[in-house]
């Protein structure tokens, strides 16, 4: 296995996995408000949004080793002009610095309810503006693998399902560090947890049959190419089959499978173990499968020309 | 217009000795792994076993040709484009430069040429390209790679000027199509070149020892 692009694997995803689970969190920050009130909402997701903050600046730190000369990182910046890579680093730092106030004014409460909704809206429509700056990237007339609208379909999908797997585990060890502390207020909690991975089932479970109509068709759309670029990559895939049968099954299993069994001990109180093992479970096949899908999308490309 | 340098590369009578990349390597000091200029030979074709005597082979469809190419310094450079700290720029007489100080060795550029010309340069962390052997031309001197050739196949000039002396041809295989980046080169193409694109060869070599 190359893994020269081990950097940008890990940043493209754990970039991609903060601002999915920024996004699921707001969301279920707001209908959990208008259930059960801010407080019990609160204490539903501030911890989680205290994890994400770390899972991006760690992201930005891989993206620096990628760098042969990361002292001139700040330069990256210059040639917003032409440069999909210059909206990329500023879009990610901008998402870094809003979300960080955000995180940061929800954990002390600082400012009106109001106040705090507007920056993280404005946040997460940042972080929306680094994955679709992140796809473009990549659609580089040369890349035959690459130029094409599958490469954001790809990335928003990575996106969102890593941020709801992600969150539902997060939500997970939130509920179990709540009880521990405070039992009495887990049934409010409880509920709550039970409503949001149903949620999470569902949602993972209709992204899972997106990746599985878009991986197809990122094979299928190099397979059709005429340049000896696309036939290349389609070669590359062939060698690959292997790794990319693994991460189709991984995907399958952590996402479907388990989104399954997740949804259904979900809809009752008393299967909050077994739902929390679960989750935990199909955050680690997901995120495994995601960086080998990434991987390979790394692995796969082919430059026209020389 | 404005001023555009360009080489001329005369397919047609190079030899594939390769006098060029030597001499581009030697000028401007390349580690090993770095070539500015590269030559490549295309070609196809087979043997045909005779049907009564099995050991004598007669040529079916047998061409090669060798293509000399170096950074193009295309009118509309992507190297340029997609290069996230400017460091990559085009001069006033058209030659695209890097400005070492400001590259962070992203290797963006390297995605994104169909030349495959930045190259990245392990031991400082930068990315290196074919300069067009700028201190020579402020002397008025040749290019180290025009002066090597021992076919006088690759001139240099202006494009408008080549152009209009030697034609339009700015690819054949296996060059990228010239639509992608529109290089400033003129080649006078081998009797065997075939389009851009839609050629019935392959690349035979183009790897080579340092």
């Amino acid at each position: 296995m190359n893994i020269r692009e081990w950097a940008l694997i890990a940043f493209t995803i754990l970039a991609q996995m903060s601002v999915g689970s920024f996004i699921v969190l707001g969301i279920v920050h707001f209908f959990a408000a208008r259930k059960a009130g801010s407080e019990e909402s609160d204490r539903l997701s501030d911890r989680a949004l205290l994890a994400i903050g770390p899972t991006l600046l760690l992201g930005l730190a891989a993206s620096l080793l990628h760098l042969g000369n990361p002292f001139n990182a700040y330069l990256a910046v210059s040639n917003l002009g032409s440069s999909w890579l210059s909206w990329e680093v500023l879009s990610g730092v901008l998402f870094a610095a809003v979300g960080g106030v955000f995180a940061l004014m929800q954990w002390r409460k600082f400012a009106s309810f109001a106040i705090r909704n507007i920056i993280a809206v404005v946040a997460a429509a940042v972080g929306l503006v680094l994955v679709y700056s992140m796809s473009n990237v990549y659609m580089l007339r040369t890349q035959p693998a690459w130029n094409t609208v599958l490469t954001p379909i790809s990335f928003y999908t990575t996106t969102l399902l890593l941020g709801v797997l992600a969150m539902g585990a997060a939500f997970v060890a939130n509920y179990a560090y709540v009880q521990l502390k405070n039992p009495g207020c887990a049934d409010v909690q409880c509920v709550l947890l039970r409503d949001a991975l149903r949620w999470f089932a569902i949602t993972s479970i209709v992204l899972l049959g997106v990746e599985l109509v878009v991986v197809p068709l990122q094979i299928a759309n190099v397979a059709a190419g005429t340049t000896y670029a696309a036939q290349a990559s389609a070669e590359l895939y062939g060698q690959n089959g292997l790794l990319l049968g693994v991460r189709l099954a991984l995907v399958f299993l952590g996402a479907g499978i388990l989104g399954v069994f997740i949804y259904q001990n979900a809809l009752s109180a008393g299967h909050e173990k077994v739902m929390g093992a679960l989750a935990y479970a199909a955050f680690a096949l997901v995120l495994v499968s995601e960086v080998l899908g990434r991987f390979l999308f790394y692995a796969t490309h082919a430059r026209i020309g020389l | 217009m404005r001023k555009q340098l360009g080489f001329h590369i005369n397919s047609s009578i190079c030899t594939g000795c390769k006098a060029c990349q030597i001499a581009c390597n030697d000028k401007n000091d390349l580690s090993v792994g770095l070539k500015w200029r590269k030559v490549v030979q295309y070609g196809s074709g087979s043997w045909l076993s005779h049907p009564v005597q099995p050991a004598v082979y007669t040529p079916n469809n047998v061409y090669a040709y060798t293509v000399s190419f170096a950074c193009m310094h295309c009118e509309n450079p992507i190297c340029v484009e997609v290069c996230p700290t400017t460091a990559m720029y085009k001069r006033d007489d058209g030659v695209v430069l890097i400005d070492a100080n400001k590259c962070i060795g992203c290797r963006y550029c390297e995605w994104a040429c169909p030349y495959g010309e930045p190259q990245f340069n392990e031991t400082v962390g930068k990315m290196t390209k074919c300069n067009f052997c700028e201190d020579l031309l402020a002397k008025g001197e040749n290019p180290a790679c025009v002066d090597a050739c021992v076919m006088r196949a690759i001139e240099f000039g202006d494009l408008a000027e080549l152009r209009s002396k030697l034609g339009t041809v700015t690819a054949v295989e296996p060059l990228p199509v010239a639509n992608l980046t529109k290089p400033s080169v003129v080649v006078t193409p081998h009797k065997h070149s075939q389009v851009s694109g839609r050629g019935t060869g392959r690349i035979l070599g183009l790897v080579q020892e340092a």
